[in-house]
């Protein structure tokens, strides 16, 4: 059975709403600007990919805004985009034949902020008790099926720089399976303080730019937003007419069980990840046209990807691209914004650039599509991610009915409740 | 679901740590209800000021025992609650022998855990530093800890299980959503073998939050548990090969989602979800009402979650004796639909039906449904036979 996307929607650093996010895309457009969120004067580091143009509620209730943290209020106002995008009529979601699968790693973090910020200053009196209940990355699909109507299986997975592929991934079997008809997934994550603390203690954040693949670079730059999808399964997207904006291939996923925060050196994983993605699409690496990076900016993460690269496809130059060097890294939202940002390759051909690159590197011997869109085949698109954990994770997307229709998966009693 | 089995069981709980003839053994012989007193002092952290608190840990907790002495210094509670139960389960599965490959290999065994608050310890304690020293002082090598994932990880590092590791966040429901997550990765041949389970870890964050959110009586008898549960869970074709003891099999599993009635609640116990799930379960199971012998359920001493759990459970399996492992065992949050399963394996196994709160033990008990109720409107519903 056959998987689309119907719909996508984006908060991020460079656009809210995929009109403006395809634009800047194709413009290379930097969303990496000095932090206003916290004070950074002490941190050694100052910029990042903040959303500084969301308003919360120009997309949600009074009521909703007070439920919710800053990454749930993300994740509904991209889940507003994605439906309304999908055209799915009000209602639409209700039933259990529907699912919310979210990707995040530090969920609500400016809950909890809050909670150990006034317990651990002023004691345990000062904790607002009606807050606790906020807290949990449970709370973002919780939060969205609410807001959404939706009455069936609500599930997080906290998979760290990979979760938005994992929530895809995912959710694609869930149809597949036959599960379900419709799953609104992606991933969303915002910027706080202790989490951008944490990145420059591991002496991972670059200054002031995010290079990936360059020689000089420095390390990655931390962002934030939510990059929401409408997967629907090939009966239901057909019997309601959707619009079809690309379909789901397959999806490699495995864990290096090597170091919690390192990719393995040889990227055993990485690259049993990606030809996983390749083969459970029916596919042969010589029919990826494009690859979007994980490309990070860090020495060990370009480095390892570039290897994989070289030797997945051979001799063969894939163009390859990170949308890092414009959002940042946006962590548990980034696989997310960019199977959004490969839906825009997909149908227009534009290869998003990677800005910054200036200084070609031995190691990361690749097609870096440098500094300025380049266009393209653009039938099939791989996404590319790896995360704490060890975890590897590769989508394969396509314009629809360009791959092979896979074979479905076990059996579709529930259909039957 | 096709029906999948269960091989092995791991599990450092209120009862103690061991194997599958180890619960079973402790369900047969413990009292319901261990008092403070029994219990022993608190260990996760300094509760000197907090005398009975209504807190079940692991008694004695004490890795090295199974782990060895290296490489625990850096690692939170959780991720060594997880390792133990990770390691005890390979090897109850037979999957390792002495700590090597006996029958598994590592690129087809894979890992998907439930957990709820597991980051927070972490962060709490790099809050502490940042927040009352500064933030440029925080320890590097604890940042780690602080994603939801790191603890699930470390259990793929330490036991070389390469094929997949997948948390699962879903509040209390998740032990349950783990399962059908590990059901959709065999179908889809991600893996031959899948040890899934959850964790949670007492901390004094975690404490406070729930002692905070009881003021006024509101969490009724609810203690707070902690431990880390896994089964290892095989397809069928798998578990034959290899000619594994099946200790049960898992055939169906329902989840559902109701919204509160009005704007303002957040928490909510929802009767109606938990009716959903719990049908949904049966028919993916295909099997009625009148075949389940017993419901674990997540009953747990919050008046207000058991009654609707337990008007759920009496309406869509009228008369069936239901037990409620929570009560030994505390309400262990990410890790309680785990714990729930484990002793659905046991019961599944000839353990004793305890502590029951409706109904009579069962002379014989063959299938069983494990039922769970979210705080926040989700509820999921798992079978399982023998």
């Amino acid at each position: 059975m056959r998987v689309f996307i119907t719909g996508v929607g984006v908060v991020s650093s460079i656009g809210l709403g995929k009109g403006d996010f395809f634009r800047s895309l194709a413009e290379g457009r930097s969303g990496i600007s000095q932090v206003e969120a916290f004070d950074v004067r002490n941190l050694g580091r100052e910029y990042a990919g903040e959303v500084k143009a969301f308003r919360p509620r120009d997309h949600l209730s009074a009521a909703e805004l007070r439920r919710m943290g800053r990454c749930s209020q993300m994740a509904l106002a991209a889940a507003r985009m994605a439906v309304a995008d999908a055209g799915l009529a009000p209602g639409a979601l209700r039933g259990e034949r529907t699912a919310i699968v979210l990707g995040t790693t530090m969920g609500e973090a400016d809950v909890l902020e809050d909670l150990d910020g006034a317990w651990i200053k002023k004691g345990e009196s000062a904790v607002r008790r009606a807050m606790i209940p906020k807290y949990g990355s449970t709370l973002l699909p919780i939060h969205v099926a609410r807001a959404l109507g939706a009455e069936g299986q609500v599930l997080t997975l906290p998979a760290a720089c990979a979760a938005g592929n994992y929530a895809i991934g995912f959710a694609a079997d869930l149809l597949r399976a036959g599960k379900a008809d419709v799953v609104v997934t992606g991933a969303a994550e915002m910027l706080q303080e202790l989490q951008y603390s944490g990145f420059v203690r591991l002496a991972a954040m670059a200054p002031s730019k995010c290079q990936p693949f360059d020689l000089n670079r420095q390390g990655l730059i931390l962002g934030e937003g939510a990059g929401i999808l409408v997967l629907e399964s090939e009966a239901h997207a057909v019997r309601r007419n959707a619009s079809l904006l690309a379909e789901i291939g397959g999806h490699g996923m495995t864990c290096d069980a090597y170091h919690i925060t390192r990719p393995h050196p040889d990227a055993v994983g990485s690259l049993s990840a990606m030809r996983q993605a390749i083969e459970r699409s029916g596919l042969t690496p010589g029919q990826i046209d494009f690859v979007n990076a994980h490309g990070t900016g860090t020495r060990h993460n370009d480095a390892a990807e570039s290897k994989v690269m070289r030797e997945v496809f051979g001799g063969r130059r894939v163009p390859i691209s990170s949308m890092k060097s414009m959002l940042g890294h946006t962590m548990g939202a980034a696989s997310a914004l960019e199977a959004i940002g490969c839906v825009m390759t997909l149908e227009t051909g534009i290869y998003p650039p990677t800005i910054g690159y200036e200084t070609p590197d031995p190691e990361c011997d690749v097609d870096v599509v440098a500094n300025e869109a380049r266009k393209g085949p653009h039938d099939i698109v791989l996404n590319n991610s790896l995360a704490f954990g060890g975890y590897n994770s590769v989508t394969c997307l396509a314009k629809p009915y360009k791959i092979p229709e896979p074979s479905p998966i076990g059996s579709a009693r529930t259909k039957a409740a | 679901m096709k029906p999948r089995a269960v091989t092995g069981l791991g599990i450092t709980c209120a009862l103690g740590t061991g194997g599958e003839s180890f619960l079973r053994a402790e369900l047969a012989g413990k009292p319901p209800r261990l008092s403070e007193r029994e219990r022993g002092a608190i260990t996760s952290f300094d509760a000197s000021k907090v005398p009975n608190a209504p807190i079940v840990e692991v008694p004695g907790f004490d890795p090295a025992k199974y782990l060895g002495d290296k490489g625990l210094r850096v690692l939170d509670r959780l991720t060594k609650l997880l390792l133990v139960g990770a390691r005890l389960a390979l090897h109850d599965a037979g999957l390792k022998k002495d700590n090597q490959w006996a029958a598994g290999t590592a690129e087809r065994v894979g890992v998907c855990v439930s957990n709820a608050y597991g980051s927070l310890e972490a962060i709490t304690e790099l809050d502490r530093v940042a927040k009352l020293e500064d933030a440029r002082y925080i320890n590097p090598s604890k940042f780690p800890n602080t994603v939801s994932n790191s603890a699930s990880g470390y259990v793929s590092i330490w036991e070389e299980l390469r094929a997949l590791n997948v948390t699962v966040s879903d509040g209390n429901c998740g032990g349950l959503d783990a399962v059908a997550c590990a059901d959709i990765f065999l179908e889809t041949g991600r893996a031959d073998s899948i040890l899934v389970g959850g964790g949670e870890a007492m901390s004094e964050a975690l404490y406070l939050a729930f002692r905070k959110l009881g003021e006024g009586g509101a969490l009724g008898d609810t203690r707070i548990g902690e431990g880390a549960v896994f089964l290892a869970l095989e397809t069928i074709e798998t578990a034959a090969a290899r000619s594994a003891k099946v200790l049960a099999h898992v055939t169906g599993y329902g989840t559902a989602f109701v919204a509160p009635p009005d704007e303002t609640t957040l928490i909510y116990a929802s009767r109606a979800a938990m009716e959903r799930a719990a049908k949904l379960a049966l028919v993916d199971a295909g099997v009625t009402a009148e075949d389940v012998d017993l419901v674990v359920s997540g009953v747990s001493g919050l008046p207000s979650f058991d009654d609707e759990e337990l008007a759920a459970i009496a309406a869509v399996l009228p008369g069936k004796p239901v037990v409620a492992p929570k009560l030994v065992l505390g309400e262990t949050l990410g890790a309680g639909g785990s714990m729930a399963m484990a002793v659905a394996v046991e019961l599944l196994n000839g353990a004793p039906a305890s502590p029951l709160v409706r109904g009579e033990a069962p002379a014989q008990v063959r299938t069983v449904l494990v039922t769970s109720v979210g705080y926040y409107g989700n509820a999921s519903a798992v079978v399982l036979t023998t």
